[in-house]
């Protein structure tokens, strides 16, 4: 079932009237369809994170139309398009994002606490999920007291805990060595099939991204390229690398 | 880019920051000029500094002064200088030594502080015409209202060296915050934590236990415990109060967070654990600021109580506009003519005996001290000749009903204890027995006894007869006759009162014109009151301006979360809410417990003072009700302010 649509969408920098406006996104146009693990790649500046913002509703596309369950984005307030947030977008970043004053728990009941829902109700929602995420133990920690890895993973939590209709993860591999990136990433696939979570993660690393579906490659705003995953991961991996070596990307 | 232009460059671009530090620096610079200022004004030192107390006063006062307001400068400038503490990281980073970085800020503040000083210095100028025209106002009786316009150029030199060797001391402490700075601090400053403090119940209840006694000590009713206990009160209250700050609070959070049902509403979770984190950084400046508002609003109240006080205090002490006693022949008519040539004239006047007598009583005993011995006399007066005095006062005081057998007894500085061992006294007179059943605090019947009987109309006729009362001596010389007199306007005209002194003194017995008490009243307590209103007001800009300052450090460290809290969904309303409930605990509970500590402190006024002055069944109540005025003055301008820290707060937030 589809999910979510892009149409001709643009995004321009700068003044409109001034030669100095900068086109991030050309005419984009796709589709995600549930339960699906997408991929984005590309080289910095390529629009990867404009694209990533306009989906999350954070930023406003110049031109073309953006649905979520047939409804257009674009047309929302601004209090509607927080509430299209809460409810429809669960968010993971590079740098976590956890608020330090809280603890573990508090974080990743705050999406819930924002909807305002009840202490009990929220506090049973939480263990559902930080069972299967191991977290249980540092719950009542707070960001500073516990590693990169449990950090992710409480991000993760907080992003899973609305159970969202699309998953956003901007480079969530970006600050961890590679133990805990590989663990998230089991992670992010564990989410992926076992809540039928629909994920599109932006990443540069072609590690990473050999754990998506499908990965669609951005180059100078527009989609360059599209791979699926076959049943080998490993030609998946040789085969993303080169689309990143033409894209002159960073392709390790 | 040479220094100079970096700086203010740097003024330009953090301009709407700097308008607010812009604005406490000017108004610093404001008071002292200001109080300066006053200090030189020509009819100023006429009226007060020639007195060694008030002008000890004044000066005490100006350097209470002085001191806050440096201690104010520099903290607000270094929490200026922490909340820029990015842009500062920055230029280390490229390479900027922190001598330089240090210099850089001294010529920002420099540049700022010459500004302030020319708009402050200005502004008091403007101003100072006004201010002394209301101290004289209010502290004197009859203030005509002439005071030339003067700039001051002593005062404006004294005030330009102080605030430059403020500055200084600024730019050095200033120094020392930037050498604490780690470079690190930059890219992980965000995920410091600045230590929560779990608090503990033991020490909240201690706190509160330390405060509840100082509290008990101030509010007992014994006015010799009170003044005993003014030293251990102040200390246990301001330990108390400390301990509330760090230990105690945090503790409270803590509690609060437990009730989950609550804690967990979206607005309460954001809000409480970010205040909980920042309490152990803000606790010690909220414990500070507590105080400082408990001693300003106690002082302004205590002024402005006094001073409300001051015309019925006057008529309750002397209770008539004038009395005198003796010599009446030659006077009356000399009076006469100077009221005449006044244009004012008499409403009231009455001439009466003034009866003693010496009846037997058992000696009464104070502690070691003999209070009344038995050969002590009393004024006496029948219930008639009592309550025609009475109704000529103008005190509170109402007319009485004496029973035949019985007495009143009137001391004018009867205390509960005195009370408890006056009745019940049985007078022996040469045939009869009277007993004292009820007291009066008084003395405006007295003229010249120490203490005072009224008697049943019957028995006074009797003992009069029987001569255990005289209006004579014992050699059979009459006792001076007692005149009292009202008249027109009896607390305005000066030259009146002064030509009335004139032919009193030394002709007459003894006398009291209502005027010259009013007057030396409005003289220290004017001066009190003004004190306090100016004290108060520095305070209460002082200390709100430095929550404001404290919280913008706070906003720009927390602006990250915000930001986080938008993606997940936070919209603009409940972003207001959560900035709301988070700058309120802030400002209120200093407020609160400021005012709190206040009420205990007027309550231990009231015992010491006020209960003498205001002749009231409960005067604590009347106390309070003028206290309430500058409760409510302090509330508001705190209100204000919270108002502009929020506003502020959203838009570093955005």
């Amino acid at each position: 079932m589809q999910i979510l649509k892009v149409e001709n969408i643009s995004k321009i920098y700068g003044n409109k009237k001034s030669s100095r406006q900068y086109l991030a996104l050309k005419n984009i146009s796709f589709e995600i369809k549930e339960g699906e693990f997408i991929g984005v790649m590309g080289a910095s500046g390529s629009g990867k994170t404009t694209l990533l913002n306009i989906l999350g509703s954070i930023d406003k596309p110049t031109t073309g139309r953006y649905l979520m369950d047939g409804k257009d984005i674009a047309t929302l307030n601004k209090n509607q398009l927080a509430e299209h947030r809460i409810n429809n977008i669960g968010f993971i970043f590079q740098d976590y994002n956890l608020i330090e004053t809280m603890t573990l728990k508090e974080n990743i009941i705050l999406p819930l606490a924002l909807k305002g829902y009840k202490a009990n109700v929220m506090e049973d929602e939480l263990y559902r999920i930080a069972q299967d995420l191991s977290l249980v133990e540092v719950l009542e920690k707070y960001p500073y007291e516990v590693s990169g890895g449990q950090l992710q993973r409480a991000a993760a939590c907080r992003a899973l805990i609305t159970k969202p209709k699309v998953i956003l993860a901007d480079e969530p591999t970006g600050n961890l060595d590679s133990k805990s990136g590989k663990d998230l990433l089991d992670l992010l696939t564990f989410i992926n099939k076992e809540f039928k979570a629909t994920i599109l993660m932006v990443t540069h690393d072609v590690f990473a991204a050999s754990y998506c579906q499908k990965i669609m490659f951005i180059r100078d705003g527009e989609i360059y390229n599209e791979l699926f995953a076959g049943n080998s991961k490993k030609k998946f991996f040789d085969s993303i690398i080169e689309v990143m070596s033409v894209l002159g990307g960073e392709g390790k | 880019m040479k220094i100079t232009t970096l700086a203010i460059r740097n003024i330009k671009q953090n301009f709407k920051k700097y308008i607010m530090y812009f604005f406490s620096l000017s108004f610093s610079v404001f008071t002292a000029y200001s109080f300066l200022a006053l200090m030189q004004n020509e009819l100023v030192i006429m009226a007060f500094t020639s007195d060694v107390r008030y002008k000890s006063m004044l000066m005490g006062f100006g350097i209470i002064i002085m001191v806050f307001v440096m201690f104010f400068l520099i903290s607000s400038n270094n929490s200026f200088i922490k909340a820029r503490k990015k842009e500062i990281s920055i230029y280390a980073l490229f390479g900027m030594t922190n001598g330089k970085i240090g210099k850089l800020l001294f010529l920002e503040t420099i540049i700022v502080g010459f500004a302030a000083l020319v708009i402050g210095i200005g502004v008091g100028i403007f101003f100072s015409k006004l201010l002394a025209m209301i101290l004289l106002d209010i502290s004197l009786a009859s203030f005509t209202g002439n005071i030339t316009f003067s700039i001051d150029p002593k005062a404006i030199y004294i005030t330009a060296i102080l605030f430059i060797s403020i500055f200084s001391v600024m730019g050095l402490s200033g120094l020392r915050v930037i050498n604490k700075f780690e470079l690190v601090d930059l890219f992980k400053a965000d995920k410091v934590s600045e230590g929560k403090s779990a608090g503990s119940s033991i020490l909240l209840l201690l706190s509160l236990l330390l405060m509840g006694t100082g509290y008990y000590l101030a509010s007992s009713g014994e006015s010799h415990v009170v003044v005993y206990a003014l030293i251990p009160v102040l200390i246990l209250v301001i330990v108390g109060t400390y301990l509330f700050f760090r230990s105690g609070l945090p503790k409270v959070l803590n509690l609060i967070k437990r009730n989950k049902s609550n804690y967990y509403k979206s607005v309460n979770l954001i809000a409480t654990s970010s205040f909980a984190h920042r309490m152990k950084s803000i606790g010690s400046v909220m414990a500070t600021i507590t105080v400082l508002s408990a001693v300003a609003t106690t002082a302004i109240a205590t002024g402005f109580t006094l001073y409300k006080n001051i015309e019925k205090n006057t008529y309750d002490t002397i209770g008539y506009d004038m009395y005198f006693y003796g010599g009446q022949e030659e006077l009356l008519d000399k009076m006469y003519n100077i009221f005449e040539n006044h244009h004012t004239e008499i409403t009231e006047e009455y001439t009466t005996d003034r009866y003693q007598a010496t009846p037997e009583l058992k000696t009464v005993k104070l502690g070691d001290t003999e209070f009344i011995s038995s050969e002590a006399y009393f004024r006496v007066y029948s219930e008639s000749g009592y309550n025609k005095l009475i109704s000529l006062s103008k005190s509170t005081l109402k007319p009485v009903r004496i029973n035949h057998g019985e007495a009143m007894y009137e001391y004018p500085y009867l205390t509960e204890d005195i009370e408890n061992k006056m009745i019940g006294q049985l007078l022996t007179f040469s045939d009869q027995k009277i007993s004292i059943t009820s007291t009066l605090r008084s003395g405006i019947v007295s003229f010249g006894a120490i203490q005072t009987l009224v008697l049943n109309e019957d028995d006074f006729a009797a003992l009069l007869k029987n001569g255990d009362i005289l209006a004579t001596n014992k050699s059979g010389e009459a006792y001076d006759k007692v005149t009292v007199l009202n008249y027109e306007n009896p607390l305005q005209s000066a030259e009146l009162n002064r030509e009335l002194t004139q032919i009193l003194s030394g002709n007459v017995g003894s006398y009291r014109i209502a005027y010259s008490h009013y007057n030396e009243s409005l003289e220290t307590y004017g001066l009190v009151v003004f004190i306090g209103f100016f004290m108060s007001s520095v305070f209460m800009l002082m200390t709100a301006s430095l929550l404001y300052f404290k919280q913008l450090m706070v906003a720009e460290e927390e602006r990250h979360q915000y930001r986080m809290l938008r993606k997940i969904g936070m919209d603009s309303q409940l972003e207001q809410r959560v900035i709301a409930k988070r700058l309120f605990p802030v400002f209120v509970i200093p407020l609160l417990l400021g005012i709190i500590h206040s009420m205990f402190a007027m309550k231990a006024a009231d015992t010491i003072v006020f209960s003498n002055m205001i002749p009231v069944e409960n005067s604590y109540f009347t106390v309070l009700a003028f206290s309430a005025v500058m409760y409510t003055a302090y509330g508001i301008v705190y209100g204000i302010f919270y108002f502009i820290t929020k506003r502020q707060y959203a838009k570093i937030v955005r």
